[in-house]
């Protein structure tokens, strides 16, 4: 009762209502940008949320993920761009019924199959976060070790293709985590006399870099001579499905919700995987498969409610053990971080008026994203149609001006700078994004634990393996890494045996 | 490939330095067993054995593909990828840093101005009016977002002493 108390205050908090539906908008209009992910959207809004009391920032952040899941799939009807990765397999037959002539059809049943999905996510949310709470009695200095350590373990599983580029990512996180002050004795580690960089170097900034000016440096690696991506006379009218249809378009509603809520919390899957999935899925099941690839409704359904089913699930990993499982993710641990905000186990136990404040702000931002999913329509049109070097010079001001207002220190821009560097050259040599923000991310949690249980046994390692819950959560990591090694060096077999 | 392998080096000589300055970290009784410079020394070997397995895996990449097509002149001249974009996302970081030096000394506004109209212009537009109306009024624009309306601090540079 006191959760649904803690959810109604959310609701009724005019801060609390502004920052769901301000973060839905910019979530929409950032995700109708081609090349501006959920990720990017939600690191550029992060530096603001700093004023913020934590629930409206957290609500804001998760707000803007659950617009911009929608707001992809608006450039992907329309223009055959996805504004999102996960918005690609809505392309095939959101573009199709466009064509058709049936834009407008195409736009609402994403935005009512979206909103459906992104509800059914959250009641799973809701049931299965007390249960994962449970085990927090259990969680002792070496169990979070472990827990940090299995968190760095999924680096195996988001190395897109290289074990060791992923790894030598989060070792290279890890080693970022060091600078600053030591968190047992005090010292100062790898700070060069700067003393701007005594308090550590804020998550926000290497994400901001990595993730935003990346990008921008990416964009204006080719010139576009300002004409943009326009598409003219596309202005087209959202028709909203009425009962009836939805229900002639339950199995496919079902199967991109179920397949979404599966694939959200599994690390590296995320919404893109969850759509294609679900399109093939509904494809199969289809009483009407000949009509995928020609204009099905099914085949928008399906994805839309798989890619907005992901948001709301994603985030049971991340605020029952920490573990973020997709870059979205990790920048939402990161804004929980600097709100001083420790998910894990304890969380629910500590501080349930965040997680059942934030479960009612979530249940408001599905709700203002099918009111402004429909009002936004036409800005966002009109936004998509602007020249790229507007666009770019924007998003970059945005980026300078988030980073002064968060310490108010030109120094910080510098380390932005360097992010952007780093993140252009990981991404020209296809290193991955995601293992460098979980290290640094973990990179405290892991330390700090690990030498606190060696503290209480006075440096016995045995510790780890004496608690169950550590030993478990060991296990499990070795798993995984197990599992990434021996599917890389099949993958590495596999040419030379083509070759033979 | 080639610059793969230049990296996975420059990533072991970082290993070498992330060691030496975790060498001068100073030690302290309160810090435990481990101390404060276990981590970032377990961090730096972790660094340096990848990085050499690394140099190692693409040696042998390139090793194969040199032996697969011997006579690949096109491929090669391919990396590293396309210096001259690589120059002109370098150019951005420039723009970037131009900002930040400026900044304290012409303001906030102005040097938002000089900020969006340059990396418009960057960005492949032609000088013309409407980048010109553009930049300032985005300049305005994001001076009274970010300093009237959210009130942060951002520097005014020299115009208050023009008052």
């Amino acid at each position: 009762m006191d959760g649904l108390s803690y959810a109604l205050t959310a609701l009724t908090t005019p801060t609390i209502v502004l920052s769901a539906a301000g973060g839905v908008l910019w979530g929409i209009l950032g995700g109708a940008l081609p090349g501006l992910s959920p990720s990017i959207a939600m690191a550029l809004v992060l530096p603001f949320t700093f004023d913020m009391s934590p629930l409206a920032a957290i609500i804001m952040l998760t707000s803007v993920y659950i617009g911009a899941e929608y707001g992809g799939s608006i450039p992907a009807i329309l223009i055959r761009t996805p504004g999102t990765n996960a918005a690609a397999a809505t392309v095939i037959d959101g573009y199709t019924l466009h064509q058709q002539g049936r834009g407008g059809e195409a736009l609402g049943l994403s935005l009512v199959a979206g909103t459906i999905a992104g509800l059914v996510g959250l009641i799973c949310l809701v049931f299965l976060t007390k249960p994962l709470a449970m085990v927090a009695l259990y969680f002792t200095p070496p169990a979070y070790f472990a827990l940090a350590f299995l968190g760095l373990s999924i680096i195996a599983a988001l190395s897109e293709g290289s074990l060791i580029k992923g790894l030598i990512m989060g070792v290279i996180g890890l080693m970022l985590a060091m600078v600053g002050t030591d968190p047992l004795s005090g010292a100062p580690r790898f700070t060069f006399g700067e003393p701007d960089l005594l308090g550590g170097i804020d998550y926000i900034f290497v994400m901001l870099g990595v993730f935003a000016v990346a990008e921008l440096m990416n964009k204006v690696s080719t010139p576009d001579d300002g004409e943009g991506s326009v598409i003219k006379n596309t202005i087209t009218r959202m028709r909203l499905p009425g009962l009836r249809k939805m229900w002639e378009l339950r199995r496919a509603q079902t199967i991109g919700t179920g397949l979404g809520i599966i694939e959200g919390p599994i690390p590296g899957a995320g919404g893109t995987v969850a759509a294609f999935l679900s399109y093939n899925e509904a494809k199969r099941w289809s009483k009407t498969p000949e009509k995928f690839g020609h204009g099905s409704e099914e085949g928008v359904v399906a994805p839309e409610a798989a890619n907005n089913a992901v948001t709301s699930s994603a985030l049971i990993p991340t605020l029952s053990f920490g573990i973020p499982g997709s870059n979205s993710m990790a920048i939402l641990l990161g804004g929980l971080l600097i709100h001083g905000i420790q998910p894990g186990p304890m969380l629910l136990s500590n501080r349930p008026d965040l997680v059942y404040g934030l479960f009612g702000g979530l249940f408001m931002a599905n709700i203002f994203m099918l009111i402004l999913g429909m009002l936004v329509l036409t800005p966002c049109i009109w936004l998509v149609n602007r020249p790229k070097p507007y666009l770019t010079a924007c998003i970059m001001m945005v980026v300078l001006s988030g980073i002064y207002s968060i310490n108010q220190s030109l120094f910080d821009f510098w380390i932005v700078l360097a992010a952007g560097v780093v993140g252009y050259v990981m991404r020209r040599l296809e290193f991955p994004v995601l293992p460098l923000i979980l290290g640094i991310v973990l990179g405290y949690m892991i330390e700090s634990s690990y030498r606190r249980s060696l503290l209480l046994t006075n440096g016995d390692h045995i510790v780890f393996l004496q608690n169950p819950l550590s030993l478990g959560l060991l296990c499990c990591a070795a798993l995984i890494i197990g599992l990434a090694a021996y599917a890389e060096i099949r993958r590495a077999r596999k040419p030379q045996d083509m070759h033979g | 490939m080639r610059a793969t392998f230049i990296v996975s080096c420059l990533l072991f000589l970082l290993a070498v330095a992330y060691w030496l300055g975790a060498d001068q970290i100073s030690v302290s009784r309160l810090a435990g067993g481990v101390g404060a410079d276990g981590m970032p020394k377990l961090l730096a070997v972790a660094l340096g054995v990848l990085s050499l397995a690394f140099a190692t895996q693409t040696f042998f990449q390139m090793r194969a593909k040199k032996l697969a097509a011997p006579a690949d002149p096109v491929k090669e001249s391919d990396e590293p990828a396309n210096w001259h974009q690589h120059a002109r996302a370098m150019g951005l970081i420039v723009l970037g840093g131009f900002y930040i030096l400026l900044l304290p000394h012409l303001g906030y506004m102005l040097s938002s101005m000089l900020m969006l109209g340059g990396v418009s212009f960057y960005a492949g537009l032609k000088p013309s009016l409407r980048m010109l109306a553009f930049a300032v009024i985005g300049g305005v624009v994001y001076y009274l977002i970010f300093t009237r309306i959210l009130g942060i601090p951002l520097p005014s540079g020299f115009w208050p002493r023009l008052f």
